[in-house]
């Protein structure tokens, strides 16, 4: 069940980069995006978890240099879901090789699936709407003002978390 | 690079990258990151408390015999999604079926046990506590916790029931025993011919000697037989026991001095046990079951071991022994361990060496070639000589080759004499 959801969400995050820089016209990157997929998929099955975390990151910059060069959101934004649900779908893998054969793995990985699915809906949700709904009249100092406020918030947020 | 850390580090990069080039999709980008690291943290578990028993189906056992190991965990604290609990094994044990390592949820008040089976050679095994790590679903956030559960192994040396071990310390105990006490009086071994004594029993009165005289008469008189104080003293220093290729004579030392103190603890004697090796383990002397046990217990912790300190016998440390009483040593023995076994003699203890012979036992693995053979005769010789020479010393040396079961040696070489043959002087 995680390995398929794991594939899947690899090529959700690679397929969606390739057609997002296709469209734009920059057919090498797409194909970058498809052998990083390749290299990821290779990397978990001999168990080198650690390629993750790195992939992760090239999809994430190459969703963001996506965003910079004002290719379509929408793409990059799933490509970097689908990067993030592939990595915390092989961190989970790596836990689940921990378990015994006797272990009650199936109700963990349907619970963990539910979970990452309401975190993956939530946050595309939320990132949709930050496109779509735009304030036109927020001058470019409260914009940045506001980041930092959220900055400051999230970083709180987390501290207090950590505490409670 | 901790997870939540490199999702941190990720999400204030696209939060920067936005403010840069003023553009609101980058922090639309950082917004499913923000999202999983917020729920994983407002899942990230609470304090861990957890409680483990941990239940043995025997706490003694033989060499390579399975042991069930049973662990219970319950938890009083909130329900935990993921807790991943590792028990590891003390080293040298080795899992036989089952599993020390499981992932499971577990709720508030819920217990989770789990067996596994276990062997391994002799030794003490500790079993401490269980590691235990926690997390959420997403694993933003992870608690490792240690929860004891603590278990004691014993993988005791094989005893082999031998016959009744004959030693003949100088000084006895008062107790009455086996060991002969070298004085006259009650007992059932024939000792001397003293005047007959008013209370004496009329059965003991040996006509054929008062016949010779008019006026007096003559009763037999017996050897007591008391208990006797016994150290045994396990030699195991790495360089007399140790042979390339991992190969060790330990082990047959080892079965040697359980199997020499279940018999002398059985005659009623009072044994102690030194382990003489990296440092000295001095059992104390005492009687009976419970020593007997403490003296395995002692031999199932033994280990070789190498010091410069104790690299030679000469730190035997004699007045832990009771004066004249019996040393038993369990040693392969090197050439410099006869000064020191003189000495012990000197000082009027009476010393017997059981010794593995090393020269066989290296021969029984090494190749059969000339220069093997050439070896083995030099080194065969030189050991005769070493014998003979502790021989001419009072001390008894028993030369054992490991090949031949030690109930076996025993009974050949160690029995005690029968009186017909005693009295013929052999």
């Amino acid at each position: 069940m995680t390995i398929i959801a794991f594939v899947l969400s690899i090529l959700l995050g690679t397929i969606s980069l390739a057609i997002g820089y296709s469209q734009a016209g920059a057919f090498t990157y797409s194909l970058w995006f498809l052998l990083l997929a390749a290299i990821w998929l290779v990397a978990h099955f001999r168990k080198w978890y650690w390629f993750s975390s790195i992939a992760l990151l090239l999809i994430v910059f190459g969703a963001a240099y996506g965003v910079w060069r004002e290719f379509s959101t929408v793409w990059m934004l799933l490509g970097a879901l689908g990067g993030l649900l592939g990595w915390d779908l092989s961190d989970f893998a790596r836990r689940l090789s921990y378990a015994s054969p006797m272990d009650d793995t199936r109700s963990l990985e349907r619970l963990h699936l539910e979970r990452v699915g309401i975190v993956a809906a939530l946050g595309f949700g939320l990132a949709i709407l930050s496109v779509v709904i735009r304030v036109e009249r927020l001058a470019f100092e409260v914009a940045v003002g506001l980041v930092l406020l959220a900055a400051l918030g999230l970083t709180r947020l987390v501290i207090g978390l950590r505490k409670y | 690079m901790s997870r939540s850390l490199l999702l941190s580090l990720l999400t204030y990069a696209l939060l920067l990258a936005g403010m840069l080039t003023v553009q609101g999709e980058f922090i639309a980008l950082a917004l499913p990151l923000v999202t999983y690291l917020l729920i994983g943290y407002l899942q990230a578990p609470e304090t861990i408390k957890l409680a483990a028993t941990r239940h043995l189906s025997a706490e003694r056992v033989s060499p390579n015999a399975n042991v069930d190991v049973t662990v219970t965990v319950t938890n009083h604290g909130a329900s935990l999604e993921e807790v991943l609990l590792d028990d590891p094994m003390p080293e040298g044990l080795v899992l036989n079926s089952g599993f020390s390592r499981h992932l499971l949820a577990l709720k508030k008040g819920e217990s989770y046990a789990f067996t596994y089976t276990a062997s391994g050679p002799r030794g003490g095994y500790v079993f401490e506590s269980l590691d235990v790590r926690v997390s959420d679903h997403i694993a933003v956030s992870t608690s490792i916790a240690r929860v004891e559960a603590k278990g004691r192994l014993f993988i005791l040396p094989p005893v082999t029931r031998i016959r009744p071990v004959a030693i003949r310390p100088r000084r006895t105990r008062v107790y009455a025993g086996s060991i002969p006490a070298r004085a006259g009086g009650t007992g059932t071994e024939f000792f001397g011919v003293r005047e007959y004594q008013p209370g004496d029993a009329p059965s003991s009165i040996n006509w054929r000697a008062s016949a010779r005289y008019l006026d007096k008469l003559y009763a037999n008189e017996f050897q007591q037989e008391r208990v006797a104080d016994v150290a045994i003293v396990l030699d195991g220093r790495l360089r007399t026991n140790e042979f390339a290729g991992r190969h060790s004579l330990f082990e047959y030392s080892v079965q040697a001095a359980a199997s020499l103190a279940d018999a002398l603890l059985t005659q009623g004697n009072r044994v102690g046990l030194l382990v003489y090796a990296t440092y000295l383990a001095w059992t104390l002397p005492g009687y009976g079951k419970i020593q007997r046990e403490r003296i395995l217990h002692a031999l199932a912790n033994a280990k070789t071991g190498e010091s410069q300190v104790f690299s030679d016998l000469e730190h035997i440390p004699t007045r832990l022994f009771p004066a004249e009483s019996q040393i038993i040593l369990v040693s392969p023995l090197l050439e410099d361990d006869f000064p020191t076994l003189l000495h012990l003699r000197a000082q009027g203890y009476e010393v017997m060496v059981i010794s593995p012979n090393p020269v066989k036992f290296e021969l029984s693995y090494l190749p059969t070639n000339e220069l093997v053979q050439l070896a083995s005769r030099v080194i065969r010789m030189e050991r005769t000589l070493l014998l003979q020479k502790m021989g001419r010393a009072g001390i008894h040396v028993l030369d054992w080759d490991v090949a031949e079961p030690f109930d076996h040696f025993v009974r050949r070489r160690l029995g005690r004499t029968p009186f017909w043959l005693r009295a013929v002087g052999r």
